[in-house]
């Protein structure tokens, strides 16, 4: 008894021994195999679902975009919407129809050709009420689709879709909308093949059962571990594809993405470190990438509450910020300032360059003689306000000593989990929230059109029967300069009456090895894999 | 003992039955909802979404129809934010991730923190005793989120003898179970040292090295028995919360488990599979507690099933 005790417990002490020698005498293991090309990239957020339809972040537009092609395609660097699943497109004189000429090689990865019909299925899925697809708006412009998808219009027919034949496609516009390529480059456009939906329901985006007519097809999905494509033979554009597989590997720690890059397990990462930034830029430059992106960090303003309700505070809070500063020495990512809400990606050619009139820039001077006109001279008898956000960033901080030097107030600074913070803007229970403009497509509008009275993303409360004109006959506007024009009068308006205050347009940082070659994406996070090699030196 | 069993187990029905309603409302009252985003979806859309997770129906109804599958399906219902999957795959796909990994940790944690507490308890006031301490303290006080990047960049990084991250093959088990590990190991040395130095100083122990005894049988025959019993009742919420999955260890490995998914459940507002993962934790830790209860009167002979 005593002798088989004893040498029980030696025995699982050996047991662990040896667990721990096997292991560590074990080679690590990579998947890539040299002559494959295989990319890995870091996925950060896990897709709710890879169906265009419901897709509603970037981020499952990274795998969906390599998985099926709407019928135009964003193109990199800002230059209008090239040719995907149709090859040409035709516009009537009154710019009221668009009529699209679809492949005629084009094939779903299942082998059955993509025809006008399947375009048209899908975008009746996508304004069902029954699919609840959040993006859906963005097919509001095409005749009756927003009564249909409020459920006011029953008959399809009815809504600007049509197939004339297997391989065009018509569609008709509410009004003229010289932007609308843009929208048609955008995710709820892309299609789903309905067989395929219809068979399998809601499980129509596992990888036994997924079509899409892209240049990949899903071959693998472990949910928060990894999602894997392969090329796709049937994609039409096969040969020009040198990627094999794209892995897109779950990391929800921009830390633990960092260590696995340095280990040789990624080739792209989403992010970099804020505190690993400065040693990459000094010690592997090559490896370290910069893009700007079409968002907007801002101050929303609670204009229903005193003393916001007040321009001349609002105004005065605005102007007593040195952007300029807050990005160098704060932000320090490779930010921009922003002295206007639009940034430069959703501004036309002639635009980008030149200064808005009503541009906010930093005036501490008139800031505090604003503050005095409006009854608190030197910030005495300023009530304590908060300024609140969804994430601890020294961003807030740098406000709230700029504040307290320059106009003499006090804010508290409140953190809220991020749901939490953009439910209290959202129903108004808030003093100064920094939150961030995010628009959906490559339009201006698009993004002004959020501060419009009663509109959700309306987080000041603000209301201006002017700017809401100014941004209607906008949208009333066929001529695309004459459009651009009237919406920056109504940015020039919006920057006059300070219902926000601008901080600095957002950047990305990333790292890739160098030998990925060929890697394009463009402000709205829209990523472009069809030049993407590898190439090891 | 079976009587006692089966009182503890009927009386978790009305404990479930108020963390599930408990919690199903509390969810509800928290600010912002599944669909809130900072790109605000609008009024019609949010009409649709609400529709299509009848979220337009009243609380309490929504409330009956949970429990109604719950009970009679044993469906934990669609995840919110993952439409084409249900909960009951969640938790099925997830689970044995997190059991895996708090198997394995435990399988370190004992192996480990037996062997320290022992020796230190036997060897008292000895250098023996005073490294096992001094390594059991530098364990407790070394939190997870240390101890992890640290094994990352020695082994993976430096050596690269492992990955830095990711649950594929077996030797990816190494490092995280070892972070989770030796934490708990560092718990369990120290509660055994102290179990046996009480057991050790008792008067069965000196009637039993009267009797000519060894020491060997002494230690692990009759002191252990005795000396394990603060580990016993350590190890039951231990248990529970080392099998049900580490956030933070989920997080620094990458490792797809139940612990990331109810935490980031409660962040996404998936209301259902928040409620999937209380009621299991809830199952799970009373179930530990009971089996806990068992053990601790099966080793201390004082104790009975009341």
């Amino acid at each position: 008894m005593r002798k088989k005790r004893s040498s029980g417990w030696i025995g699982s002490c050996a047991l662990l021994c040896l667990f721990v020698a096997i292991h560590s005498g074990c080679k690590r293991t990579d998947s890539a195999a040299p002559a494959q090309q295989v990319l890995r990239i870091s996925q950060r957020n896990e897709p709710a679902d890879l169906d265009p339809a419901t897709a509603s972040l970037p981020d499952e537009l990274f795998i969906i975009r390599a998985l099926s092609e709407g019928l135009v395609a964003p193109a990199p660097d800002n230059r209008p919407s090239q040719p995907a699943a149709a090859t040409s497109w035709e516009i009537s004189p009154d710019l009221c129809t668009y009529t699209f000429h679809l492949r005629r090689n084009a094939r779903w990865s299942n082998g059955e050709p993509v025809t006008a019909a399947d375009f048209l299925a899908s975008y009746r899925r996508v304004l069902t009420p029954a699919t609840a697809a959040q993006k859906a708006p963005l097919l509001f412009m095409v005749k009756n689709a927003r009564a249909f998808a409020t459920g006011q219009l029953d008959n399809f027919q009815a809504v600007g879709f049509r197939a004339p034949d297997a391989h065009t496609l018509v569609v008709t516009l509410e009004q003229p909308q010289p932007r609308f390529l843009a929208y048609v480059a955008s995710g709820p456009w892309i299609p789903v093949n309905p067989r395929v939906v219809a068979q399998f329901g809601r499980t129509w985006t596992r990888p036994a059962h997924f079509v899409g007519n892209g240049a990949f097809t899903l071959a693998e999905w472990q949910p928060h571990q990894r999602i894997v494509v392969r090329k796709n033979p049937a994609y039409h554009d096969a040969f020009r594809i040198r990627l094999d597989e794209i892995q897109f590997i779950a990391f929800d720690s921009g830390d633990t993405e960092e260590r696995a890059f340095r280990a040789g397990q990624l080739d792209v990462t989403m992010a970099v470190p804020f505190s690993k930034l400065d040693p990459y830029r000094a010690e592997h430059r090559n490896e370290l990438h910069h893009a700007s992106l079409a968002e907007t960090r801002y101050l929303a303003f609670n204009t229903t509450r005193a003393p916001l309700n007040d321009v001349r505070v609002r105004r005065a809070l605005s102007l007593a910020l040195d952007r300029a500063k807050l990005v160098d020495r704060v932000v320090h990512g490779g930010q921009e300032p922003a002295f206007r809400l639009v940034p430069a990606a959703l501004r036309d050619g002639d635009d980008r360059e030149t200064r808005l009139a009503g541009e906010i820039r930093e005036d501490p001077a008139t800031a505090r003689q604003l503050l005095a006109d409006a009854g608190f001279p030197g910030g005495r008898g300023f009530p304590r306000l908060e300024l609140s956000s969804f994430v601890s960033t020294p961003v807030t901080e740098a406000i709230q000593a700029m504040w307290k030097t320059e106009l003499g107030i006090d804010v508290a600074l409140v953190t809220r989990e991020a749901r939490v913070h953009v439910a209290a803007l959202r129903e108004g229970r808030y003093d100064i929230g920094f939150i961030t403009a995010i628009p959906d497509v490559a339009d201006a509008a698009n993004l002004l059109g959020d501060f419009t009275t009663g509109s959700p993303a309306n987080y000041p409360h603000w209301s201006d029967p002017r700017y809401d004109e100014l941004i209607a006959r906008a949208a009333h506007t066929p001529d695309a300069a004459l459009q651009a024009g009237r919406l920056r009068e109504a940015e020039a308006r919006l920057l006059a009456e300070c219902p926000l205050a601008p901080l600095y347009f957002n950047a990305t940082n990333w790292l890739m090895r160098p030998a990925v070659r060929g890697w394009h994406q463009d402000p709205l996070w829209t990523r472009f894999y069809q030049d993407v090699y590898l190439h090891e030196d | 003992m079976l009587r006692f069993i089966a009182r503890r187990v009927l009386e978790t029905i009305p404990v479930l039955f108020i963390i599930v309603t408990a919690t199903f409302f509390m969810i509800r009252f928290v600010p912002g909802g599944p669909f809130t985003a900072e790109k605000a979806v609008t009024p019609e859309v949010m009409r649709n979404l609400e529709r299509a997770y009848h979220l337009d129906q009243p609380l309490w109804q929504q409330y009956a129809n949970y429990l109604g599958r719950v009970i009679f399906h044993g469906d934990l219902g669609p995840s919110f934010k993952y439409p084409n999957r249900t909960v009951n795959e969640i938790i099925a796909d997830k689970l044995p991730v997190s059991l895996e990994l708090g198997l394995l940790s435990l399988a370190i944690a004992l192996a480990v923190g037996l062997t320290l507490g022992v020796l230190a308890a036997v060897k008292r006031n000895t250098w023996i005793d005073y490294v096992c301490s001094s390594a059991a303290m530098i364990g407790i006080c070394v939190p997870t989120f240390v101890l992890g990047p640290l094994l990352v960049l020695t082994f993976a990084i430096h050596f690269g003898w492992f990955n830095a991250s990711g649950w594929y093959t077996p030797i990816d088990r190494v490092l995280p179970s070892l972070t989770l590990g030796c934490v708990y190991a560092a718990y369990v040395a120290r509660l055994t040292r102290g179990g046996m130095l009480e057991v050790l100083n008792q008067d069965y122990i000196r009637t039993a090295r009267a009797k000519g005894a060894s020491e060997t049988r002494v230690i692990f025959h009759h002191a252990l028995r005795g000396g394990l019993l603060p580990v016993v009742s350590f190890l039951g919420p231990a248990i529970a919360g080392i099998l049900t999955g580490s956030f933070v260890i989920e997080t620094i490995f990458q490792i797809p488990g139940l612990g990331r998914e109810f935490v980031n459940s409660a962040f996404n507002r998936d209301y259902t599979l928040v409620l999937g993962t209380v009621i299991l934790y809830a199952a799970l830790l009373i179930g530990l507690n009971l089996a806990v209860d068992v053990a601790q009167v099966w080793l201390n002979p004082k104790l009975k099933f009341e």
